[in-house]
């Protein structure tokens, strides 16, 4: 089978689950499905605006394949106003998660972050600890998504408006301090899965190398191809420019440098 | 009817004159899950420098109206490095292949090209004179460094030189004859347009270079007509490089006096988009009943308000 293609799915739904916040639905056979993994995107193609649109998948399952999204600029908006018809896209593309982890997984997601992490949730065997930071309450998306899965979840807001007031890497950095191993079975070591804005990242990467937790990320950064050939995403790992699309977006953390 | 779209460019037939711009493709191969390659009139490889190159920071691209710009600054492995692995997966495609060459001083671009010549497999090389992402002005901005490049290359080389000029340039009809009058065996009109944008959220620059290189559909009517203008001076023939996106516009810039056209940014956006082209040529030429793509080659020129016909 190839390793990704281009073509045009038939749109299931794409609605706004919260204030300016959408989750985008297409139709997908079993072969992609099963192909798709946690932390790949897909290149969408949104007509009105030139470049098509990196965006991870949230979930694939059922015969669907679901973005969630936050309108943040007109490709975004036009998306958004989008609600039946075909959608070409191009993927899945990069490469995903590791899933076959024996340790406990801890994710460190910020705003939409939460995306693709929480189809790294629903994947992994073992359940973990969510640290989820949003602007204020109503940034706070799939809390009852991760509930059904079993995870412990720890949010903060920058407002206060729910959970701990502050950043999340602030809650993070706390608690493995106050217990040292913020383990729900204390024989297991941690495993960190970090998504979110680039200032959010750099602060869990150093908590990581402080506590010496070992982990992935995934980045983004504007790119053109979404196939390594642009070159127009390149991020900075272990002293090499390597590409967002093709070499991640999933990067170990302290191969990354920022 | 039995439509040939094959052409003949600088003494290299391709099958259809639709190829591969650099810097959109890799270094060649690397889409071949995605699209039929050897259905290609030609791939033109990323541009190679002599020393491999890590390429400019981030950001290195923003999307403008109807077209992106980029600040890539030549990231490749260096000469050395591509004659071992993707020249070998490139020359078994079964399409000719250019390869692209870049360089900081008249020794680079000679020496890189004398390292390509000791290869087999390779159809031409296409000499990148107008990068606009590096410190140093580019090349073909001074014209005593164009001329010498292309001379000295010209006589490293048995391999066809094609010169890819820059369009900002005050007269690019004038540079195409200099260029041929050096002895290239065509030129490539043209790279990327200088330009920048302005984040207004940050009130930075989008691009971490500031400026970078336009491209894409947007850049279209603007290398048409340097095209236009150099197909009347100059006898070699023309590679038509600039926000190709149909076939509709291979045809434009064919009828304007191209000899084979080159996808760039549009093959970024989706790679299909460079098949769509050639099957939309075929198309063209059997609603106006054309047998042979290369009739339609310069059409626009072959009237009275014409110096070379």
């Amino acid at each position: 089978m190839k390793k990704y293609c281009d073509k045009t799915y038939k749109i299931i739904s794409n609605t706004e689950i919260g204030q300016g916040y959408f989750e985008l639905k297409i139709q997908a056979g079993a072969a992609l499905l099963r192909a798709c993994k946690p932390g790949q995107f897909f290149m969408l193609t949104i007509p009105g605006v030139f470049l098509r649109r990196p965006l991870s998948v949230h979930d694939a399952k059922d015969g669907e394949i679901s973005f969630l999204y936050k309108v943040v600029g007109k490709g975004t908006k036009i998306l958004s106003r989008i609600k039946t018809g075909g959608l070409s896209a191009l993927g899945a593309l990069g490469n995903g998660y590791p899933l076959d982890t024996p340790l406990l997984p801890i994710i460190v997601a910020g705003g939409t972050g939460i995306a693709s992490v929480y189809f790294l949730a629903s994947k992994l065997k073992n359940k973990g600890i969510l640290y989820y930071g949003a602007r204020s309450k109503k940034d706070l998306l799939c809390l009852d998504k991760f509930k059904k899965l079993g995870w412990k979840i720890v949010v903060s807001t920058e407002d206060g408006s729910k959970g701990f007031k502050g950043y999340i890497t602030d809650a993070l950095e706390k608690q493995l301090t106050a217990n040292k191993e913020p383990s729900r079975d204390a024989k297991l070591k941690n495993l960190l899965f970090v998504c979110g804005p680039n200032a959010m990242m750099k602060a869990v990467f150093k908590i990581a190398k402080e506590k010496n937790i070992k982990g992935f990320a995934s980045l983004e950064e504007k790119m053109a191809c979404g196939i390594g050939n642009c070159q127009g995403c390149a991020v900075k790992i272990n002293g090499q420019n390597k590409m967002t699309c093709k070499d991640g977006p999933v990067f170990k953390i302290e191969d990354i440098e920022f | 009817m039995n439509l040939d779209l094959s052409v003949s460019f600088a003494g290299i037939k391709l099958k259809n004159p639709v190829l591969s711009a650099s810097g959109t493709f890799g270094y060649g191969y690397e889409l071949a899950d995605l699209i039929p390659l050897q259905r290609l009139g030609g791939i033109i490889t990323k541009t190679i420098t002599l020393e491999p190159r890590a390429g400019n920071p981030q950001p290195r691209i923003a999307e403008v109206c109807g077209g992106m710009l980029n600040t890539i600054g030549l990231q490749n492995i260096g000469v050395k490095t591509f004659v071992e692995e993707p020249l070998e997966k490139l020359s078994k495609i079964g399409t000719p292949i250019f390869v692209s060459v870049a360089g900081f001083c008249l020794k680079d671009y000679v020496e890189t090209v004398k390292i390509l010549n000791a290869q087999k497999g390779i159809a031409a090389i296409e000499l990148n004179l107008s990068c606009p992402n590096l410190k140093k002005q580019i090349v073909c901005a001074d014209l005593p460094l164009t001329k010498a490049v292309i001379k000295g290359v010209k006589k490293a080389s048995k391999i066809p030189i094609i010169a890819k000029l820059s369009p900002m340039i005050t007269d690019i009809a004038e540079l195409s004859l200099i260029v041929q009058n050096a002895g290239a065996d065509a030129v490539t009109l043209a790279n990327t347009y200088p330009a920048m944008a302005i984040d207004i959220k940050t009130f930075k620059p989008k691009l971490s270079t500031v400026k970078g290189g336009m491209s894409g559909a947007c850049i279209k009517p603007l290398t048409l007509r340097c095209v236009y203008d150099a197909y009347k001076k100059i006898r070699i023939p023309i590679l038509a490089c600039g926000g190709i996106t149909t076939g509709e516009d291979a045809v434009e810039f064919m009828l304007a006096g191209a000899s084979a056209v080159s996808v760039g940014t549009a093959s970024l956006i989706s790679p299909e988009n460079i098949i769509k082209t050639i099957d939309a040529i075929e198309e063209i030429l059997e609603n106006y009943k054309i047998r042979k793509v290369k009739d339609i080659v310069g059409r626009l020129c072959k009237g009275k308000d014409n110096d070379r016909c």
